[in-house]
């Protein structure tokens, strides 16, 4: 193997991947690789199937055709090698934030006693901000402490992949800035990078985050854009959002989405009876 | 979930009226058969009376309920849980579970006792087999119902099946294992004391039918008074096990 190919085969690698429920194809013809310690913001209108090629990189679900592999392996099911956070629901609301970290630490490092479980626990949920909440239940945290746990669930796991399906989609605006500036010194500071692929609709959060923005467009779900963000690292956010090339590439990104909304409205304006299209 | 209510002063005067009701009629009001309603005294007389043999009668039936009411709840659980998430057991074993419950427990009672070698053996059966389907059938209805994000996440974590079915299924089924539980012993004291009418010498039913066989309506309603505090009793102690159970739910 030469090195080229090792580069290329190291993250994510789509080939032809298409996937469908009976009739209903949700993602057709995907071609994509995602580098090894990459962080990739995949933007779609609800319906591009973005949460449904998220789950093929997890391996919850198969391609209907095509290929999808992970650091050179075609990917066959879950592993915990590459972690998830939800939206919601990612905690056991019956267990402690020490249990529910507990779960993942028992697989990635199976010789630790529970004692040690728990210390290493906390350790998780300090790094996340989260100190003194080790025997907190779920429902007695804010959906911003909630996600921070999830975030230290999967650190929990020492997955190299980190797959978030819009994470920080149901939090309130200072609690979603915060969160993405955790995620990024998180991801900032591990050595080495771990490879991320995060979900969101938001462009500025994408472009906030990203390494690379993919644009999905819908019916079926394919690739109808990408762009590269140049911005360095730490990012201040004012600064950024005053930036003349922050702009720029929010627009570029907003056509293509747009473009996609527009494509799926235009069949609805010519209407051939009363009703039709509603 | 609601929260747990001590009955209050109006609960409290209905019971107190319907004590007075009853007082007044089998005091002041003549009536055909006296001895057919005994008062409130009497009754309680009799109540005090009869206690060691309530009490004798208690653990009796309770030798019957126990193991027939746990095994169900045992079995209804681990079948329930395995056939709500496995497909194949669902698709094989469900169309006969919606056949099979609503066949009133009770009808086996005859047979039961014709065919198991002692009357307690027969209904501990029954009492199983009425507190079997609502557990099962709940406990299935529950597991089917996760949400889909919980098996994600134990798929995600590398959970062993065993250690999904027991840490992730079997608790997010709890509130309806608790529901079936509930209906399940409900059933079971009915079960228990309609078998006792049949073929017991000993128990709650048995004590009801052998005092109103002997016109001792006082004793009978005793026991009738006593069954329903038993009873009332070993319900609330399942709300509070289910309420400790389930301090997650909102």
């Amino acid at each position: 193997m030469n090195m080229s190919a090792t580069a290329a085969e190291s993250g994510f690698n789509l080939e032809d991947v298409s996937f469908a429920y009976g009739d209903h194809v949700v993602l057709e013809g995907i071609n994509l690789s995602i580098g090894a310690g990459e962080f990739l913001c995949l933007l779609g209108q609800s319906g591009s199937g973005k949460t449904t090629l998220q789950r093929l990189l997890a391996g919850l679900e198969r391609p209907s055709r095509g290929r999808v592999s992970w650091a050179g392996a075609t990917v066959t099911g879950p592993g915990i090698d590459r972690g998830m956070v939800f939206q919601d629901y990612s905690l056991y609301p019956w267990m402690t934030l020490a249990e529910n970290i507990g779960l993942a630490l028992e697989r990635s490092d199976p010789s630790l006693s529970s004692a040690g479980r728990r210390d290493r626990a906390s350790e998780y949920l300090n790094a996340v901000g989260l100190a003194g909440t080790a025997r907190k239940y779920p429902f007695e945290l804010s959906g911003g402490m909630q996600q921070r746990a999830a975030i230290a669930r999967t650190l929990a796991l020492s997955s190299s992949a980190l797959l978030m399906d819009e994470p920080f989609g149901a939090l309130d605006p200072v609690n979603r800035a915060k969160l993405q500036d955790l995620l990024a010194t998180i991801w900032r500071e591990a050595t080495p990078r771990r490879t991320v692929v995060f979900v969101t609709h938001d462009v500025e959060e994408a472009l906030f985050l990203g390494d690379r923005v993919v644009v999905l467009g819908s019916g079926p779900g394919r690739v109808i854009g990408e762009v590269a963000v140049p911005f360095p690292r730490p990012r201040n956010r004012s600064l950024l959002f005053a930036s003349r090339e922050f702009h720029l590439l929010s627009e570029t990104i907003s056509d293509h989405y747009h473009s996609d909304v527009l494509d799926h409205l235009s069949p609805a304006w010519t209407m051939t009876g009363p009703g039709e299209g509603i | 979930m609601r929260r747990f209510r001590v009955p209050g002063w109006e609960a409290a005067l209905f019971i107190l009226s319907l004590l007075g009701i009853w007082q007044g009629v089998t005091t002041w009001v003549r009536l055909p058969n006296p001895a057919l309603f005994p008062s409130v005294g009497a009754t309680l007389k009799a109540l005090a009376a009869s206690l060691p043999e309530l009490f004798k009668g208690t653990w009796s039936s309770f030798l019957i309920l126990v193991p027939g009411y746990f095994s169900a709840v045992v079995l209804g659980i681990l079948w329930g849980l395995l056939v709500g998430t496995t497909g194949w057991l669902h698709r094989t074993f469900f169309p006969f579970a919606r056949a099979a419950s609503p066949v009133p427990p009770t009808v086996y009672i005859p047979y039961a006792i014709a065919l198991l070698p002692s009357f307690r053996l027969s209904a501990i059966f029954v009492v199983f087999v009425g507190a079997f389907w609502p557990i099962f059938l709940n406990t299935a209805a529950g597991a089917a119902s996760m949400p889909a994000r919980h098996r994600d996440n134990a798929r995600l974590l590398g959970m062993s099946h065993v250690s999904y079915l027991r840490r992730v299924v079997f608790r997010a089924a709890l509130p309806h294992i608790f529901s079936g539980m509930g209906v399940g012993l409900a059933l079971s004291f009915i079960l228990l004391t309609v078998a006792e009418l049949f073929g017991a010498n000993a128990g709650l039913g048995h004590f009801v039918q052998y005092y109103a066989d002997f016109a001792d309506y006082p004793r009978m309603a005793a026991g009738i008074l006593y069954t329903g505090l038993v009873t009332l009793l070993s319900m609330g102690l399942l709300e509070l096990v289910k309420r400790r159970a389930l301090f997650w739910v909102r």
